[in-house]
């Protein structure tokens, strides 16, 4: 496969993506409010004895505020082009380039990410003012690196999907709220999936929205051992298989169904 | 020359869920579902020579649209075959795509949020166009749809105008053997009409690519093309040239005179007429019963003419007819 147009549209993606200016800024602005309100929540709940084990304040802290890092980047829905494409009928303008269609779909998701990612470094800066974050040991980091990216595909292929649904329904909104709510908190996004008691939390634990943030971001804060990263990263595999394969056969079934019924 | 496109029986059934009125009807759909056929497209059988410019013309739901998918592969057929530069289209979609350069009026291949000369750079990627023959190809097109002032301007904040010129650049950039143009001028004003125009003969004269235009603009077809298909429920219902079809339709003439005095009923053998408007008279006449000059002549023995002109039927009237009478070889002439 040739990759240069694929290079290309992430390239298009980014340049649209930077063209909305204020949004970005007020990304970055909101970014910071929310780190300081996360700080001064958790403080007072940890003033009031609430500590679950084995994670102290600044380790929470240091979760709370990576997490909304990552959300810089996970929160950008690369795959709602595919909803509005088929809202809009322009579905059948790309099946007549020489292109593989869910390839390009990635590809625009991930210029878009990139210039969201982008977006981090400046966020790291202004976050480190207002709270102290804890830097982990060079393996550990790499570790945390790879539990993402996966974590990053993973969550696209759950995008994926979601907005694949449209195909039959051609409206996903309701489903990707109550989707978008549980995995908020199901995810480990806000709350550290440590915190949940007993059956449930094990049940939680086994859900494929821990292996988006959960997993990469315990393991940042050194929650998860090192002798157990090759089982959580089974875990992140073993999703990530599971989505991809789903997505490519929704995105077979979608297609004949543009070509057999005409959109 | 092989033909370049070749169908032969082509047909498309779409299936969808019969509906049933009523609350009652609504909850026995939901259990049992019967399926309604309707045939878009019904054996259409056509063969076009590499660097022909055909209209392909349809009243609305005809099945035009439909033809047009199957051609470019993103629609299967039911049945029947289909060949284009002899590939099959559904079964070879991403090969055929290169052979082939699409415009639709009502809906843009351009990136919205994106410069319009992106979009373009984006094509010469997605094609691989090779670098010098980009360049060439976009610096002619530039010239002659007139594109420099808004090259660098987003898409979404073109008017239609412009962003058709821009459609049609960037169906052509990679140099498509087989262009199929979708209601191209649709809503577009004389001008920017005009300019497309010409850009689809210089497209189909100097480079010979193969061209099926669909459109409810006759004047498009009548400006650009020798040979017509014309489609009525499916099935194509005359398929030959534009000549042929005004030759035998047009065996009406209409007379128009105008009389220095009114007259309430300026009779003339042979004639009826259509219209009396304080002395502007308009006759019609089967130009084979009866000659104009015989006509001119009794016109000026009978009455005072202020002026004389004889009127020939445009494409237009002839397709109107056609569509509310439908074809016959030798049309019975009323």
């Amino acid at each position: 496969m040739r990759l240069e147009p694929y290079f290309e549209f992430a390239k298009k993606a980014f340049a649209r993506e930077a063209t909305y200016r204020l949004e970005v800024f007020t990304e970055i602005g909101s970014l910071i409010v929310r780190v300081y309100l996360l700080r001064s929540v958790w403080t007072a709940l940890y003033a009031q004895n609430i500590a679950p084990m084995n994670l102290p304040l600044h380790s929470m802290i240091t979760y709370a505020t990576v997490a909304l890092l990552m959300s810089l980047i996970l929160e950008v829905d690369g795959t709602r082009l595919i909803r509005e494409k088929l809202r809009e009928g322009t579905i059948a303008t790309d099946l007549m380039k020489p292109i593989s269609v869910p390839f390009y779909f990635f590809s625009d998701g991930f210029g878009q990410t990139g210039l969201h990612a982008l977006l981090v470094i400046p966020c790291i800066l202004f976050a480190l003012l207002l709270v102290h974050i804890d830097v982990p040991s060079a393996p550990v980091f790499a570790m945390f690196l790879l539990s993402f990216a996966v974590g990053y595909l993973l969550n696209f292929f759950v995008n994926f999907v979601m907005n694949a649904i449209a195909f039959w329904t051609l409206e996903t909104f309701a489903i990707q709220l109550i989707v978008r709510w549980v995995s908020d908190l199901l995810s480990g996004q806000i709350i550290p999936l440590t915190f949940f008691p007993g059956v449930f939390g094990r049940i939680v634990f086994a859900l494929p929205f821990a292996a988006i943030y959960s997993t990469p971001l315990l393991i940042y804060v050194g929650v998860i051992h090192p002798q157990d990263y090759g089982r959580y990263l089974l875990v992140q595999f073993l999703w990530l298989g599971l989505f991809s394969t789903l997505s490519l056969f929704m995105w077979r079934a979608a297609a004949r169904r543009v070509v057999i019924q005409g959109g | 020359m092989p033909p370049i496109i070749r169908t032969h029986d082509l047909r498309k059934t779409f299936r969808s869920p019969k509906r049933r009125p009523g609350v009652s009807g609504a909850l026995r759909t939901l259990f049992s579902r019967a399926y309604e056929e309707k045939v878009a497209v019904r054996d259409v059988t056509m063969e076009l020579e590499p660097g022909e410019l055909v209209g392909y013309i349809g009243p609305n739901g005809a099945g035009k649209s439909t033809t047009i998918k199957m051609l470019t592969g993103i629609l299967v057929p039911t049945s029947g075959t289909i060949e284009v530069a002899g590939l099959v289209p559904h079964e070879r979609r991403n090969d055929n795509a290169r052979n082939i350069g699409v415009v639709f009026g009502q809906r843009s291949q351009l990136y919205w949020d994106l410069p319009l000369v992106e979009s373009f750079e984006l094509l010469r990627a997605i094609y691989s166009i090779p670098k010098d023959r980009y360049r060439e190809n976009l610096q002619r097109f530039i010239e002659m749809l007139e594109m420099e002032p808004f090259l660098r301007t987003p898409v979404r904040q073109l008017s239609l105008g412009q962003r058709m010129r821009g459609d049609f650049a960037a169906a052509m950039l990679h140099n498509p053997r087989i262009v199929y143009l979708d209601e191209p001028t649709i809503g577009l004003d004389v001008v920017a009409k005009e300019a497309i125009r010409e850009f689809v003969r210089h497209i189909n004269q100097d480079r010979g690519t193969t061209i099926i235009l669909t459109t409810h603009d006759l004047a498009d077809v009548e400006r650009l093309c020798r040979r017509i298909i014309l489609i009525d429920k499916g099935t194509i219902i005359y398929d030959g040239t534009v000549d042929h079809i005004k030759e035998q339709y047009g065996t009406h003439r209409t007379l128009v005179l105008t009389l220095t005095e009114p007259h309430p009923n300026p009779v003339l053998e042979e004639t009826e007429i259509e219209s009396n408007d304080r002395g502007l008279v308009r006759y019609r006449f089967d130009r084979r019963r009866v000659r104009p000059d015989q006509l001119i002549r009794e016109a000026t023995e009978r009455y005072e003419l202020r002026d004389v002109s004889i009127e020939e039927p445009d494409l237009e009237s002839i397709i109107r007819r056609i569509y509310v009478e439908g074809y016959e070889q030798e049309p019975v002439n009323s």
